[in-house]
């Protein structure tokens, strides 16, 4: 149909014009997508009074656009606080941050612009295992230091980097061990005996969930349903159902957020509620949780976790107050702080080597412990990180930490009750 | 079989509110050949502002869509009036670029006024359900796909028993001859147009209180449309329907028989055997090229 119009005049007239806007809009997304500025740094670490540059690209549109967005504020923090204190070496710290609209093809892209066009002086991580995988590949190849605030998947440390760092406590197949060893605590009588173990297709909740199940199964718990469910799933009432029948005293959920609230939203409507209720990360979304499922279905409910506004921390304070001054009062997410805490691990390195040497720098925190906002973090070989995340648990409408002892802001542990 | 017609059953209640929430996107299509890719961001939109009200004033969700139909029937019309019916006559491709641009405005949009977090709405029954004969019927799914169902029965009268429902169809059947016999194409379009978008004013409203949303939710919503449209025939409101119901039927089935993790491929593979059969879709129509100006 098109076809028979385009040759008349007055089509064409109307067709050209907003053909030249539609491009020129589509040439306006592709360049805030690739964000360029050509100012090129100076030479690392000759001294210069010229501004330490950091390129990072984030998800701050797209699918991750909510943990990006969240990340970014983490980094900016940092970087006025640093400034403010009289910045890096004796030099003020300037962040260059891209949006790689959550695609795996662009955060690579970026990455490579950053490193070889605008010269940049060190590097952060983006979030997310999906584009964390790639971009640290790009880091390696180009011998820079690439410390990321997330994406612990297994798969990230079996390549052999030595640049990279992941600034949490553990990968993704250690993030249930602070879980399984609250459970083996517990007398024989007040363990769960069957569990059930739904888990979204991603790369950081499925080998959360899995480990979990091999610890658990090992503790004697029966497993009696498992579940693997796409990411775009919208709903839950069948997968519900299904668990309602196996009766489950567990239901492990490696969550996200949006299935984490949906699963429990189903298993109210068929008002099944399990004696206890762990899920990887959607719980530690604060309020946008408990408004989601209603606050006081809450109680009770258990998730690990990297950080906690609570936590007797070095500079925590000082970051959840900047935050709430920033944002309206708010409370950081995870993410923003697992970005802080990924500055600081960069800031301590180069800190102590006095340079920005990328090989010293590596070096250095192969070998050393670096206190940041989420506790004490030290690195294997691989850049994997040897610690224990938090287990924390939603009490009264608020999220308590309960172990392990050194960082638990509470010492008890409440039962979970029955959905209201 | 419990088991079996529980599933049944939920997959029909997703269904249709599927086939509501495709239905707009599939009319547009048909009347003008506009893809109109902001048709999931207008969704969320509605999403949004209906649960911004029912948090302020606790107000029923599903009922706001009685303010909130009208309310996109308008910004529809204004949008087709202002923006896409400078493309009209162009390539089907245009209109993709085109209301993508307006997707990521309106998610931009909705970034920096809603915030970027996840909101959903709870109304008091959001959290029940009804049991008939063993098997449970969650409130809020009922009363959405009711909600639906009324939507596209109206629909389907204002096309099939109104003179401008008539105007519509011999437009999407026939443009040129549909003029030739006195109808402006131009204010058929914008009207198809603003009935499409006024149907994501109960689609929006239902999503608030059955799916957490947050603005860039939109292009899982999208991909779920246009796939239930190819399905049932791009332009065909029975089609919409029926691709609706079988993308919950795959669902809830799969789940129920296997993993959630097969209902994308399964899905997509009825897609691509019908496609093999009837490249026009179940109920689309093939256009007879040769009678057209």
């Amino acid at each position: 149909m098109a076809k028979q119009h385009k040759p008349g005049h007055v089509a064409r007239g109307g067709w050209s014009r907003s053909t030249v806007r539609a491009v020129a809009a589509s040439a306006a997304v592709l360049l805030s997508v690739a964000a360029c500025g050509t100012k090129p740094s100076e030479e690392a670490g000759s001294g210069s009074d010229d501004p330490i540059v950091i390129g990072i690209s984030l998800p701050l549109t797209g699918d991750f656009s909510q943990p990006g967005g969240e990340a970014r504020k983490g980094y900016e923090i940092w970087v006025d606080q640093i400034n403010a204190d009289g910045g890096l070496l004796g030099r003020q710290v300037e962040l260059k941050i891209t949006d790689d609209a959550s695609n795996q093809d662009t955060v690579v892209t970026d990455y490579t612009k950053l490193i070889t066009q605008d010269n940049v002086d060190l590097l952060l991580g983006t979030f997310s295992t999906l584009l964390n995988f790639p971009a640290s590949a790009v880091a390696e190849k180009n011998g820079m230091l690439y410390v990321e605030p997330a994406g612990g998947a297994p798969k990230m440390f079996d390549r052999g980097f030595d640049k990279l760092f992941f600034a949490q406590q553990a990968t993704a197949e250690h993030q249930p061990d602070v879980f399984v060893d609250y459970i083996e605590s517990l007398p024989e009588n007040e363990r769960p005996k069957t569990a059930a173990y739904p888990t979204q297709d991603d790369p950081f909740t499925t080998p959360v969930i899995e480990s979990m199940q091999k610890q658990l199964e090992a503790l004697g718990v029966e497993t009696v349903y498992t579940t693997t469910y796409p990411a775009d799933a919208t709903n839950f009432q069948t997968i519900a159902s299904a668990i309602a029948a196996a009766k489950p005293d567990l239901i492990a959920q490696g969550a996200v957020f949006e299935d984490g609230v949906g699963l429990v939203r189903s298993l109210q409507q068929l008002n099944y509620s399990p004696k206890m209720l762990f899920q990887t990360s959607a719980p530690s979304n604060a309020a946008q949780y408990s408004d989601g499922i209603g606050v006081a279905n809450t109680e009770g409910v258990f998730y690990t976790v990297s950080w906690n506004e609570k936590a007797n921390t070095p500079k925590n304070e000082e970051f959840v107050a900047e935050y709430a001054k920033r944002f309206d009062g708010g409370i950081p997410a995870e993410d923003a702080a697992d970005a802080y805490a990924a500055a600081q691990v960069v800031q301590a390195a180069v800190e102590a080597v006095g340079s920005l040497d990328q090989d010293r720098l590596a070096d250095w925190l192969h070998a050393n412990e670096v206190e940041t906002i989420l506790g004490p973090l030290a690195w294997d070989e691989t850049g994997a990180p040897t610690s224990d995340f938090l287990l924390a648990q939603w009490q009264n409408g608020a999220v308590e930490i309960v172990a392990p002892a050194d960082a638990a802001t509470t010492d008890t542990v409440v039962a979970k009750t029955p959905w209201q | 079989m419990t088991q079996l017609v529980q599933a049944l059953a939920l997959g029909l209640l997703i269904g249709g509110v599927y086939a509501l929430m495709a239905s707009g996107l599939t009319l547009i299509f048909g009347v003008m050949n506009i893809i109109n890719v902001a048709h999931g961001a207008l969704l969320i939109l509605v999403a949004f502002i209906t649960w911004r009200i029912w948090s302020l004033t606790d107000i029923d969700p599903i009922l706001l869509s009685i303010v909130m139909t009208p309310l996109m029937f308008g910004f529809g019309w204004l949008l087709y009036k202002g923006v896409l019916s400078r493309i009209s006559g162009s390539s089907p491709g245009m209109s993709v670029l085109l209301t993508f641009g307006i997707a990521i405005t309106i998610e931009g949009v909705l970034n920096v006024t809603a915030g970027n977090r996840f909101r959903s709405a709870t109304p008091s029954y959001f959290s029940e359900s009804y049991r008939v004969f063993g098997i449970s019927l969650p409130k809020a799914q009922v009363f959405g796909c009711l909600a639906a169902v009324l939507v596209l029965g109206l629909l389907y009268i204002v096309l099939a028993r109104t003179w401008t429902g008539r105007a519509i169809r011999a437009t999407a059947q026939n443009s040129s001859g549909a003029a030739l016999v006195g109808i402006q194409a131009g204010s058929v379009a914008a009207l198809a147009f603003a009935i499409g978008t006024a149907t994501t004013g109960v689609g929006g409203s239902i999503l608030s209180v059955l799916y957490p949303f947050f603005p860039a939710s939109h292009y899982d919503w999208i991909s779920r449309l246009l796939g239930i449209i190819v399905l049932g025939g791009m332009g065909s409101l029975a089609g919409a329907l029926v691709g609706a119901i079988i993308l919950g039927l795959a669902e809830t089935l799969t789940a129920t028989y296997g993993s959630l993790q097969w209902s994308t491929l399964i899905f997509y593979g009825v897609i691509m055997v019908v496609l093999l059969f009837r490249p026009q879709g179940l109920f689309g129509s093939r256009l007879r090229q040769d009678v057209m100006a």
